[in-house]
């Protein structure tokens, strides 16, 4: 448990996340390590900073709060992450850690979001990914064929406008039903003016 | 199964390539994106090779100024007293060679662990050694795309390609400090297909119904008109509806008059 650093990817899952892994406190203390003599007053916000630090992933969003004295909590939803970024240093390579970086449209130049002590950061980071804007692609076109004859269509860029202009072809041939069903048109037309390029 | 990261020479990857992908966990397999759908075209590639020769080009001109200037000074410290010129010859080669060494190794290193990832609905770049980043970014988020070539890049037939998405940051100062991640940014550098890559993202951009700031895209509406699917069912139905009354009514005979 404490050791596992072996990211198992195959059973991981992002919604189950609550606590960082303990080995997160150990790259606390490295870093603090490395600022020498400044190691009490460096580790001990990190030191609360892990303890306190909480996660919950849910359908749709993530929030994350930590801190004793001052608090912080942080919410966002995955459809409004723009950039994710997954930072790896030295140390946390050896530890098989990473931060998970998540930006939204905000003035600020750095992550909104820091997730930090997650082995398996890269899967994390897809999860996030695929839940993101425009990760799935855009909703493919209506089938041509659904369209109960509306128009004819040529070529492809002819068959975006007929689905472009398919709710206003719509409303035109009920306003020529309704009008034709209304006054009675002059000898010989009934009702067949679907399609017409009538000017209003 | 993915072949290994080539490396731009063999020296450099047997011997401090080994080193860094062995004790230092640097990845030795390009980055991929999980692919989102059956169809989907994932490439991973590298900046072009012209990229790695702009690098050197850079490297030897900074080079031979430095070292240049070294020499100027060893030999002024040599006129003046010989003897410590004849001391400080040692340490002056030695400042004048190490430095070198070591940064044309890292030119490679950064031509090697420097990767993109290109979807066609998203991107990724991976960038560095010490520090490994990866930024990845939907092209639905993109909000605009500029190219950079400077008449060297020219020359080496190469371009930058600077992805934005929404969000504030100095971007700029970032880009100049050569580290351009973690503002709302994407820095694709040194590659020759840059236009190939811009039309790519371009093309994306503008199919987006939405302004790339996370607004919600799966309303189910159709690509051009905004009308949602359903809409356009219930205005079909009313449709045939009304179609179908005035048939009736012509068939009765039975038309009201205004």
């Amino acid at each position: 448990m404490t050791e596992s650093n072996q990211a198992d990817d195959s059973k991981f899952d992002p919604l189950a996340i609550t606590r960082p892994e303990p080995v997160l406190l150990k790259y606390y203390a490295a870093v603090a390590f490395l600022t020498g003599p400044g190691f009490p007053v460096a580790f001990l916000p990190l030191y609360f900073k892990y303890v306190t630090l909480a996660y919950k992933f849910d359908e749709d969003g993530v929030s994350m709060r930590w801190g004793i004295l001052f608090r912080r909590e942080v919410h966002l939803t995955y459809r409004r992450i723009q950039d994710i970024h997954l930072t790896r240093n030295l140390i946390q390579r050896w530890m098989g850690l990473a931060t998970v970086g998540i930006q939204t449209a905000s003035g600020s130049s750095g992550p909104e979001m820091s997730i930090e002590g997650i082995p398996q950061a890269e899967a994390l980071r897809d999860f996030l990914y695929s839940k993101m804007r425009g990760a799935r692609g855009l909703k493919p076109l209506p089938a041509a064929g659904s369209s109960s004859g509306s128009q004819p269509q040529q070529g492809d860029g002819a068959g975006r406008e007929a689905d472009a202009d398919e709710p206003l072809q719509l409303l035109r041939e009920i306003r020529d039903a309704l009008r034709s069903n209304a006054m009675p048109p002059p000898a010989g037309q009934s009702g067949s003016a679907a399609g017409g390029e009538t000017t209003s | 199964m993915k072949p290994k990261i080539e490396a731009a020479s063999q020296w450099c990857y047997q011997g401090i390539w080994g080193v860094l992908t062995r004790y230092f966990r640097v990845p030795d397999q390009p980055p991929t994106l999980p692919p989102t759908a059956e169809d989907e075209q994932i490439q991973s590639f590298k900046p072009a090779y012209g990229f790695l020769n702009y690098l050197r080009l850079q490297f030897w001109v900074a080079c031979i100024l430095i070292d240049l200037g070294i020499l100027i000074g060893w030999v002024i410290i040599l006129v003046n007293s010989p003897w410590i010129g004849v001391a400080l010859a040692l340490p002056a080669l030695f400042l004048a060679v190490v430095p070198d060494v070591i940064a044309y190794i890292a030119i490679h290193l950064r031509f090697d662990t420097t990767w993109y990832v290109v979807s066609d609905r998203s991107l990724r770049i991976r960038r560095g050694i010490w520090v490994i980043h990866e930024t990845t970014i939907t092209f639905d988020n993109v909000q605009n795309v500029s190219i950079s070539q400077g008449p060297l890049q020219r020359y080496f037939g190469i371009a930058d390609v600077l992805v934005e998405t929404a969000g504030g940051g100095d971007k700029r100062a970032q880009q100049q400090a050569g580290h351009a991640m973690g503002a709302h940014l994407g820095l694709i550098q040194g590659i020759a297909n840059a236009t190939e890559i811009r039309s790519q993202l371009m093309a994306r951009v503008g199919e987006s119904l939405t302004s790339g700031l996370g607004d919600e895209d799966d309303l189910g509406r159709t690509r051009h008109s905004g009308w949602t699917d359903e809409q356009v069912t219930v205005l079909r139905e009313i449709r045939d509806l009304v179609v179908a009354a005035g048939g009736l009514r012509d068939g009765t005979g039975s038309r009201q008059q205004p």
